[in-house]
């Protein structure tokens, strides 16, 4: 299997193939929206302008599908950062990837990698979708359980709370696995998702010329599958926002 | 596949501070050209209905207007109509009364002609028969005489005439 290239500096490990994906998602998606917003126009909007509209109405809808769009109005732009970033995340490491092998222990900033302190003949991946590392879709879905209960404390924290304990006291150990259940699937199925995909990718690879046409048709599929994975965390997001923060009069 | 706790905190700073800086170069302009949008687009709306209404209305004055005026055009031919007939009834009584003024003229001018024809024929008939009778009576009676006879026939005549 290929490994991180983990370096520890400080008694931290920084995985660099994870910290450089995560800057690239950033810069990429900083770059898109800021070509969308470059030449903004009431009434003659570009092409990607136009683009950058239509994903804000779509997330809107997705927002006010999930709660009234009065109150998530504050809520979009974490959807659309969220959208975006996980979309981009999911289809970075689609058109390549880069591994490199290491013979013998490799050294970057003067740090051995530490994968090859352990292993002779280390494949290091270099390139890859961030979204394919559990710790960072566990990392966004941590974000969005706080985010969950923070918000549900301050905006309805009288039904939040006494939503554990319905419809019977005893339902409160099953409704504090439910509440965390959400995170823990919200990560696990984004990065299974994501992660399969680039096994699978690179399973196609090993079979050379006969698998090209299999690895196209399954670059497409994932591009399909990121957008939809991208599209699941937000509207579950959204959704368990509402949930937490809304109370429905019964 | 390890999990590395590093990462987890990498990604929650890259999503932090991408959310921060889209919200603030990205986002905060889009919606607001969004939002100008929608209210450009309302007011549009807004101008269309309100131009419309007006358009209703500049309808509706001219439809008043051609429907006035039509009705004015059927009175100006209705009162020509009646003055017309009017002015021919007028123009025909003329004419019967000139007729019979004519006719009344002409029939007492004929009056007059026949009384002086009758004047005239009484005188020539008197002379004449003045004259036969005493061609006749010459030698029978005198001229005295003969005058009496005759002015009392005469008379007699123009009485029972």
């Amino acid at each position: 299997m290929h490994e991180s290239p983990i370096i520890v500096l400080g008694g931290l490990r920084f995985d660099l193939s994870a910290i450089g994906m995560l800057l690239i998602t950033v810069i990429v998606v900083m770059v898109l929206a800021k070509l969308a917003v470059r030449n903004l126009s009431v009434e003659n909007p570009g092409k990607l302008q136009n683009f950058m509209e239509w994903v804000v109405e779509f997330v809107e809808n997705l927002v006010s599908s999930a709660m009234d769009l009065k109150h998530g109005r504050k809520y979009i732009s974490l959807g659309l950062t969220l959208m975006l970033f996980i979309f981009v995340s999911n289809i970075l490491g689609l058109p390549f990837a880069v591994i490199t092998e290491a013979h013998g222990v490799q050294s970057i900033f003067g740090q051995p990698i530490q994968a090859t302190l352990t292993n002779e003949h280390a494949h290091l991946l270099w390139w890859k979708s961030p979204t394919a590392d559990l710790s960072i879709t566990a990392g966004l879905a941590f974000m969005v359980f706080v985010l969950i209960n923070v918000m549900g404390l301050k905006d309805n924290r009288k039904h939040y709370l006494k939503h554990y304990v319905e419809p019977f006291w005893i339902f409160l150990p099953l409704n504090i696995v439910e509440n965390i259940a959400k995170p823990v699937a919200l990560a696990i199925r984004l990065f299974a998702n994501i992660f399969a995909g680039e096994v699978i990718l690179a399973t196609l690879i090993k079979a050379s010329v006969f698998g090209l046409p299999f690895v196209a048709a399954w670059q497409g599929f994932s591009l399909f599958v990121g957008a939809l994975q991208a599209f699941i965390f937000t509207m579950l997001t959204m959704v368990y926002i509402g949930q937490a923060t809304v109370h429905e009069e019964h | 596949m390890s999990f590395v706790w590093e990462n987890f905190v990498w990604a929650i700073v890259a999503f932090g501070i991408l959310y921060f800086l889209l919200s603030k170069y990205a986002f905060g302009p889009l919606f607001s050209v969004m939002e100008k949008r929608r209210e450009l687009v309302k007011q549009q709306l807004d101008e269309a209905a309100s131009s419309r209404t007006q358009a209703q209305q500049y309808i509706d004055e001219q439809k008043e207007a051609l429907a006035t005026a039509r009705k004015e055009a059927h009175d100006i031919i209705e009162q020509a109509k009646r003055s017309s007939s009017l002015q021919a009834d007028e123009i025909i009584e003329k004419a019967k009364e000139e007729t019979t003024r004519l006719k009344d003229s002409a029939a007492r001018d004929i009056e007059n002609e026949k009384e002086k024809a009758i004047a005239a024929l009484r005188g020539e008939v008197s002379s004449m028969s003045v004259a036969i009778a005493s061609k006749i009576l010459t030698k029978e009676i005198d001229e005295k005489d003969q005058t009496e006879l005759v002015g009392q026939y005469l008379n007699e005549v123009g009485g029972k005439q």
